[in-house]
């Protein structure tokens, strides 16, 4: 049982159709130019020379529309199961939706009460990350006590180290599929050096930061900060940085009935949308674009920290790149750590 | 460009310093590749932050509405079109406005550049006359500015002088004789089938993130159609039929005001084709009615209006 | 794994009207299934999720006391904009609805045990605050607990909710019922008055005393200062907090006050710890 094995590029096609046979392969495909995790049966489908998929891998774990249970008048509630009940690999995933899954882990995963639906598929998946050689310009987990080499949440850790590929097993999850894999053989010392020297020299190339060393002790100190005004001012209030943010969890749910038989359903939700918090009464806590800008800082880089010791946050970027108006986060939290300390009056 | 970047902070000082109005809403530059962000300055001395670019894509019409301030707002043309539907659907108080008419108003297409790049980020874009040199990781390209604009740019020019306060600029000489609806009649040729799979297509691209809704300076209701659960019009889920229901839906309540500015397009992740649907409607508009919205404050959307010769032969 | 989000099912057994305007009813709840009803113990301050398949969800504060076995009872008020609480005011004993709980953290009964208790209720919001009465006037727990003062607060007569439930409190030992309507009325033998001022008059002495507040946000802001006025401890104001929830155990991200979920780590927050949790966020 070796914990790190090789395979050459010419022979992953042929790797990935095996596992595609015994468990359900999830890898990224490019499709009309954007690249997103795909169940495939062919490993010559996928892509791995991209930087990250669009959409992170939350969705694996709560999709967007997740039906809770289903009702009729003769069958009473019943909760649906997954049909196809192999194990899943997801291959190719970036460190920092690894990380994601860990964080995301908090919450799903609660002390007092579990996600059944959650904690399911993610006891069911084995996650083989793949290392970033080439971070984006937009990228910032350096800052957020991770890395382009980071193992953390990975069962197999991956790096391509030129026409062969490094496999590391981190978990005994990932051993043990490890174990399975076929056309692998043992690394050399230099292969495992070059891997590291790759892992650093990304590393380097990311030049984007931020400060979160005393972020939630000076968020504490901002409820009345015209800080807040600003930032919601040119935010248009739609839910792109939720939806395609890792770490973000909100979610809504719904009743999709009718003539007595339906199902409930829950799908994500955004703290960014107007009628969030809107109750019954029409009284709103969040009223205006500056609450819920504050309410999503606040939970990103205080309550989160707070209840859980992390920033809910892994500096993929993904919020700044897709946002309509190009809110950056990176931005804005400088301008928090040099923020005058305006706290409720 | 530079010409027309320092009329607008003259402008903006002016109007700001004597007090014409309030609030100068406009672009700034945040310091990355092809990106501006809206601006909105309060103070004369901030006024150069404002810039003028190509890459100032944003309709700033979205921000008028429920703002009582008076206000002086950097318009492209079609941004002025978006500014007349909202006048004339009372939404925004002309008295208050200083309406800032930018001529030369070609805004490029940030992802037709993206797609020369071979997938590599890119690291810098610099103007340089009518070129646009643009650098990824290994990668230097010059390229003409005038073959990467938005479509909503070549589709359509229109001269809106007339409504604005203020003109600047020279009339963009980017004029394209193209038939702006060339690609619906297309799609028009198509069998209904055809037809189907094309949007089915597209609109399972969408994630209902609802950014198309909220950059679009028209969708300004308190409580919109797809939030509403008493009656719930919508689903909400991902199920296909419910997005499509929501595309068609949001486009029909469109019909004889979308001015075609590509706000919801450029602020879709997923670059879904969405002014097919809107265009079309617009088209179907022009011709049953011939009316084009934003051209005339005082002109009625043909929604919200009837005349005596309407068309009727779809009564049956 | 227990699955959180799935309801039990649950009988209504009785309903009552409670206001004049009939938009208040009490709703007497029995479990189908007499595990589920063994499974839900709970205590005064608790909640649970009232769910109609095809309708919705939504919290409602447990208005019974955990001394009652046989039932669970809401009070629930009808909004004209609540998809849920309409269908439910349109629901007949003998219909069945789908139960989530108990939800919540309540009110800490056994750290109260010894003290004194003051309970301020304006309108509806009264509703667990009875629970509360209940359970601490009941024969077994009556003397765990000190006084009892209980300010009922409500805009008219027609408005007062538990009025018979209140006749029954007032008989019992060392307690003490006020009740407060805004601008007098006829047959009205009580007080007439705003919470506030009526509970800076009647107020007992903040020495070993508990003070539960619940009622809309003006009343709860106008009574604490009353209250801290008084020297009342910060940490021994126990307000019970609402807001909209989706999931109710914490993890849909809806209902936080500051870094606290009102479902799970909620409703009840004492006043010291609201002042905390809403530093950095104003709210």
């Amino acid at each position: 049982m070796k914990k790190l094995k090789m395979i050459n590029k010419k022979d992953i096609t042929k790797l990935l159709d095996e596992l595609a046979k015994n468990y359900r392969l999830l890898a990224p495909v490019e499709k009309d130019g954007i690249v997103n995790f795909t169940e495939v049966q062919n490993g010559q489908d996928i892509t791995l020379d991209f930087y990250n998929s669009k959409e992170p891998l939350k969705k694996l774990f709560f999709p967007q529309s997740e039906t809770l249970y289903c009702y009729s008048k003769e069958q009473g509630r019943t909760v649906p199961e997954e049909q196809d009940k192999r194990r899943k690999i997801v291959f190719g995933l970036r460190p920092c939706d690894a990380k994601a899954a860990v964080l995301l882990d908090n919450v799903f995963d609660g002390a007092d009460f579990k996600d059944p639906y959650y904690l399911e598929k993610r006891e069911n998946t084995i996650i083989c990350s793949l290392a970033c050689n080439e971070p984006q310009t937009s990228c910032f987990c350096t800052s957020l006590g991770l890395g382009p080499g980071d193992k953390d949440g990975s069962d197999i850790f991956i790096v391509d180290i030129g026409d062969k590929y490094l496999f590391e097993a981190v978990t005994q999850k990932g051993q043990k599929l490890l174990d399975e894999m076929t056309g692998t053989y043992e690394p050399e010392d230099k292969d495992i050096k070059k891997a590291q020297t790759l892992i650093t020299e990304s590393e380097n190339k990311i030049k984007k930061q931020i400060e979160t060393a005393c972020l939630s002790e000076k968020l504490d100190e901002l409820a009345d900060s015209p800080i807040w005004d600003e930032l919601a001012e040119k935010c248009i209030g739609c839910g792109i940085c939720t939806y395609l943010c890792p770490t973000c969890h909100c979610f809504a749910i719904v009743d999709e009935a009718s003539d007595c038989k339906g199902c409930r359903v829950r799908n994500w939700d955004s703290c960014m949308f107007g009628n969030f918090t809107l109750e019954a009464s029409g009284h709103n806590p969040r009223p205006t674009g500056k609450e819920r800008m504050r309410q999503r800082i606040m939970h990103k880089f205080n309550y989160f920290v707070k209840n859980f010791d992390a920033n809910a946050c892994v500096g993929c970027g993904r919020c700044f790149r897709n946002c309509p108006v190009h809110n950056d986060l990176i931005k804005v939290i400088e301008k928090i750590n040099n923020a005058k300390s305006e706290p409720k009056k | 460009m530079s010409d027309i970047q320092q009329q607008i902070q003259e402008h903006a000082k002016k109007l700001l310093s004597d007090k014409t109005v309030d609030l100068f809403i406009g672009y700034k530059d945040i310091n990355e590749p092809m990106l501006t962000e809206p601006a909105f300055i309060r103070d004369a001395k901030d006024a150069d932050q404002l810039i003028w670019n190509p890459f100032c894509e944003h309709n700033l019409a979205k921000y008028l509405v429920g703002r009582n301030e008076k206000i002086a707002i950097v318009a492209k043309t079609n941004d002025v079109r978006s500014i007349v539907v909202l006048i004339n659907e009372q939404q925004v108080i002309r008295e208050n406005l200083t309406i800032i008419g930018v001529n030369c108003d070609d805004v490029i297409d940030r992802k037709k550049v993206e797609a020369e790049m071979d997938g590599k980020d890119i690291t810098s874009a610099q103007i340089k006359d009518d070129k646009l040199i643009v650098k990824a990781e290994k990668i230097s390209k010059t390229l003409k500015i005038k073959n990467y604009l938005h479509d909503s740019c070549l589709d359509n020019k229109r001269d809106m002088s007339e409504i604005c306060d203020i003109i600047i600029g020279e009339k963009s000489s980017c004029k394209t004789e193209e038939d702006k609806y060339a690609k619906i009649r297309e799609l028009e040729q198509k069998t209904p089938e055809e037809r189907w799979e094309y949007f089915k297509k597209e609109l399972s691209k969408c994630i209902r993130c609802y950014a198309c809704r909220n950059a679009c300076p028209l969708c300004y209701c308190k409580s919109c159609f797809v939030d509403q659960k008493f009656p719930n019009w919508v689903g909400q889920t991902t199920d296909l039929s419910d997005t499509m229901c929501f595309h068609i839906m949001r486009a029909l309540h469109t019909a004889g005001r979308c001015v075609d500015c590509g706000a919801c397009v450029r602020a879709c992740p997923n670059g879904i084709d969405l002014r097919m649907l809107t265009g079309k409607i617009e088209k179907d508009v022009k011709e049953l009615f011939g009316a084009e919205a934003g051209l005339n404050p005082e002109t009625d959307n043909p929604m919200t209006s009837y005349k005596e010769d309407d068309p009727e032969d779809f009564i049956k | 794994m227990k699955n959180p989000y799935l309801p039990m099912s649950v009988t209504i057994s009785k309903i009552n009207f409670e206001n004049k305007a009939k938009d208040l009813k009490t709703f007497d709840f029995t479990f189908d299934n007499p595990d589920d009803a063994k499974d839900f113990q709970f205590i005064c301050g608790q909640f649970a999720m009232i769910s109609i398949d095809g309708i919705g969800e939504a919290p409602f504060g447990i208005a019974s006391s955990p001394m009652e076995k046989k039932i669970i009872q809401f009070t629930i008020k009808r909004y004209p904009q609540g998809l849920l609480t309409t269908s439910l005011h349109n629901l007949s004993v003998g219909d069945k609805v789908g139960l989530r709980g108990p939800l919540g953290n309540g009110y800490p009964m056994k750290k109260i045990q010894g003290q004194n208790i003051l309970i301020v209720g304006g309108g509806f919001a009264l509703t667990t605050l009875r629970s509360v009465a209940q359970y601490v006037l009941h024969k077994d727990n009556r003397s765990n607990y000190g006084r009892l003062t209980m300010l009922a607060a409500a805009r008219e007569p027609g408005e007062m909710l538990y009025r018979d439930d209140m006749t029954e409190f007032e008989k019992a030992l060392n307690t003490e019922i006020i009740q407060t309507i805004d601008r007098p009325a006829e047959d009205w033998t009580h007080k007439v008055g705003f919470a506030a001022p009526v509970l800076k008059e009647v107020a007992p002495s903040p020495k070993d005393t508990y003070a539960l507040i619940c009622g809309p946000p003006i009343m709860i802001k106008t009574c604490t200062d009353v209250l801290l006025e008084l020297d009342f401890d910060t940490d021994k104001i126990l307000n019970s907090l609402e807001m909209k929830m989706a999931c109710g155990i914490g993890k849909c991200g809806r209902c936080n006050v500051g870094n606290k979920y009102v479902c799970k780590d909620g409703p009840v927050f004492s006043y010291k710890e609201l002042l905390e949790l809403t530093k950095g966020c104003g709210l």
